[in-house]
């Protein structure tokens, strides 16, 4: 059995903040982690491995440095760690992402079949939850999206059966290995690795895999693969606020007048069957 | 064997096997088979899509179609992206589940008529599923200029893969320039196997769309990095332009006279495997609550998240035809579900009066809540970031507050009797 974990590293991002003076990222002082959901998902690849055997590859494509987010995912039991790495993949949106890394796997399954893809359910740079179905769809392997948990696993007959969230509540699948699954939180709650643990992983080999490596088509790589652009980043429009209140200096009034406030202009009087010399048919959106 | 103008083979009738059962007849969605003097079926070739599911029904074997081209073809046309040709459309996805449409599916609809205006494009919307016929007029009264039907009876329920295969094709047949979606987690699973299959750009939960003057490129606004940036983003080359826009971005359309038409498509679905329904958990809690659907929100945080404050938080929200919602902290300590949740990664909301109690206002909390039109804040530290989207906001504890704000509301409001 061979579980494939694709991982990200990500800004921080409760850190982020944009200049106002030039309109770009402020990247100075900002940590790189592990994202999030990867981490569940490599917490799920460990604990099936640790009931049925078989090995996790951990898979990241990223600069140099994001090989720290493989050690991770090995000192908490992967058994290999893939840095995918090249200029060529600088720039890549999800449909490059999905390539670069369906590539990788395809070459991993020549060894080792791959009966299991797990990814987290969105990064939280950029929270677009697309990249699982990108790759399952480029693979043919079946989609699971939004898993918060692992029913049952029976890789002899190729099946697994999970539970994931839709607006309505939980459905329970059973599907055919083999098949992708992106992850909620609380899928799995992370471990902590242990000192040794730690150490081991520091010493381990992390194999970095070029565009060549991989058997990349040039034009679907990085920046050149990338149907999507952004014309331009900024802050997200303020919205203006209002006066603030303390109950200590007069709990009454500090309610009436803030009440006051929201009330003005007969807003939702009528709903509320609130009296009001004026009336207004329109609200203060216009519509 | 003759072909569609896509290449596909047209299934030819066997005179000699033909009984004249009309069962063919019956599930051609195209109607394109017709029964001919000697009691023979006939396929129209210039009206035949080539989906074979004529060939699937006929007891006798009498349809003769290759399978395997009808198969490797429908592989090749939609995996390869594509160039608009003819005439601009734009399209919305109109999601269906449960015998229900998606509200945001109408709420985009609505702007989608705005883009297809400014680019003096036809709207198209897509209904897809088994049994939906009856969407099809809503589309249509909303301001489509056509509605492109595709039913079958694999997709009584949503399964990415034959979901994702039968709309790329419809976007083949169609060419629209642009294609929407919801952002629920039917319409993003969907949106990304559609944009693979179409080799083409996805942006995932924008908060603003436009067409820039110049180019007629559709400009897509998105919060990124946790919320705390706002990024623009566009595809120059790639076609449709794709998007997801998450439920209450964009309101509701009115009615709209102008006339519209249904176009039937027919489809054959591919050979894959399809995961199995084995149970579906309905969420107890939820009993039918949306709180995008409420006029009115009480917003608990962290700050106000115990037993005794539920009551109090309950009472103003029936106080004022609302209904008690949350942050992600109260979410996680079980005390309410997670539909209940408010944010990044719960809703975004846009009701007319939020009332957050005990929520600090973290940037992930504020990005969902930036359609409220009014907002009252209160929370016991001045310097809580809530206040800086607040119309008012109230520096104290909820378990003073909150009483004197009902008794207060009371006197003011008079319909609670
Ligand atoms: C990737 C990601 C996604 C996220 N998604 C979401 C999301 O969808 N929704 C969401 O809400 N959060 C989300 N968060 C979490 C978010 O960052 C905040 O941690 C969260 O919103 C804080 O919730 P809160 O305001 O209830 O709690 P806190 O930040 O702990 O604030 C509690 C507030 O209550 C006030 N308070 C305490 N006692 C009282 C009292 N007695 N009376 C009055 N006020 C009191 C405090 O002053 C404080 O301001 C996300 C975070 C990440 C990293």
């Amino acid at each position: 059995m061979h579980i494939v974990c694709c991982l990200k590293q990500v800004p921080d991002t409760a850190d982020v903040k944009i200049d106002p003076e030039t309109n770009t990222l402020v990247r100075e002082g900002l940590e790189s982690i592990l994202n999030p959901y990867d981490l569940v998902a490599v917490e799920m690849a460990v604990r099936l491995k640790e009931k049925h055997g078989g090995r996790i590859s951990a898979l990241c494509m990223g600069p140099p440095q994001a090989q720290s987010v493989l050690r991770q995912a090995m000192s908490l039991g992967a058994d290999a760690g893939i840095l995918l790495s090249d200029r060529a993949f600088a720039g890549a949106d999800t449909l490059a992402t999905s390539y670069t890394l369906a590539q990788a796997v395809l070459i991993l399954n020549r060894k080792t079949p791959v009966n299991l893809i797990i990814c987290g359910k969105q990064a939280i740079d950029g929270d677009t939850a697309q990249t699982g179905p990108g790759l399952a769809t480029r693979l043919d392997y079946t989609q699971l999206t939004y898993v918060t948990a692992v029913e049952s696993f029976d890789p002899k007959n190729k099946l697994i059966r999970i539970k994931r969230r839709i607006e309505e509540g939980q459905e329970i699948l059973e599907a055919e290995l083999p098949a992708l699954l992106t992850v909620e939180l609380e899928s799995a709650r992370p471990r902590r690795a242990s000192l040794p643990e730690l150490i081991a992983s520091m010493r381990k080999d992390i194999e970095v895999w070029d565009k060549k490596k991989i058997e990349g088509d040039a034009n679907q790589l990085g920046i050149k693969g990338s149907p999507t652009w952004v014309r331009k980043m900024g802050a997200p429009p303020p919205r203006t606020s209002g006066p603030r209140f303390e109950a200590a200096k007069g709990l009454r009034e500090a309610v009436d007048q803030s009440l006051d406030i929201i009330f003005a202009d007969g807003f939702m009087a009528e709903e509320l069957g609130i009296p009001t010399g004026v009336h207004h048919g329109k609200d203060s959106r216009g519509n | 064997m003759a072909k569609t103008p896509a290449g596909i083979e047209i299934p030819e009738i066997i005179p000699d096997k033909c009984i004249g059962c009309q069962i063919c007849i019956s599930k051609c969605p195209v109607e394109a088979i017709k029964l001919t003097p000697d009691g023979k079926a006939w396929i129209d070739p210039e009206i035949c899509e080539g989906c074979g599911q004529c060939a699937e029904v006929c007891p006798v074997e009498a349809v003769d179609l290759d399978r395997t081209e009808r198969i490797k073809a429908g592989k090749r046309l939609r995996d390869k992206p594509f160039t608009p040709v003819s005439g601009q459309v734009v399209s919305v996805y109109i999601e269906i589940r449960n015998g229900k449409a998606a509200d945001v599916s109408w709420e985009l609809v609505g702007k989608a008529r705005e883009l297809a205006d400014k680019l003096e494009a036809r709207l198209a919307a897509f209904v897809l599923g088994s049994d939906v016929e009856e969407f099809c007029a809503r589309a249509g009264s909303l301001g489509c200029d056509e509605v492109h039907l595709l039913e079958h009876d694999t997709l009584k329920r949503y399964v990415s893969s034959l979901y994702g295969h039968a709309l790329s094709e419809l976007a083949h047949k169609v060419q629209p320039e642009i294609l929407l979606m919801g952002a629920t987690s039917h319409g993003r699973d969907l949106a990304g196997v559609v944009a693979t299959h179409l080799k083409t750009g996805l942006t995932a939960d924008c908060t603003g769309l436009d067409i820039e003057e110049d180019s007629g490129l559709l400009l897509m606004t998105r919060p990124t990095f946790g919320g705390n940036i706002m990024a623009t983003i566009f595809c120059e080359n790639h076609r449709p332009q794709m998007s997801t826009v998450r439920p209450k971005v964009f309101p509701m359309p009115g009615l709209n006279e102008k006339k519209w038409k249904l176009i039937r498509h027919a489809w054959r679905p591919p050979e894959s495997s399809v995961p199995e329904l084995i149970a579906f958990i309905e969420d107890k809690s939820l009993l039918g609550i949306d709180i995008t659907e409420y006029p009115v929100l009480i917003v608990a945080g962290k700050g106000a998240c115990s037993k005794d404050s539920f009551p109090l938080l309950e009472e103003l929200a029936g106080l004022l035809g609302g209904v008690v919602a949350c942050s992600r902290p109260v979410v996680e300590s079980g005390l309410m579900p997670y539909e209940r949740q408010v944010g990044q990664t719960g809703k975004t909301v846009a009701p007319k009066l939020y009332i957050g109690v005990g929520v600090s206002g973290a940037i992930q909390h504020r990005v969902a809540i930036q359609g409220a039109e009014r907002i009252l804040a209160v929370n016991n530290d001045p310097d809580a970031p809530i206040f800086q989207v607040a119309d008012a906001g109230i520096v104290g504890d909820y378990a003073q507050v909150l009483p004197e704000l009902i008794s207060r509301l009371k006197a003011k409001v008079k319909n609670h009797e």
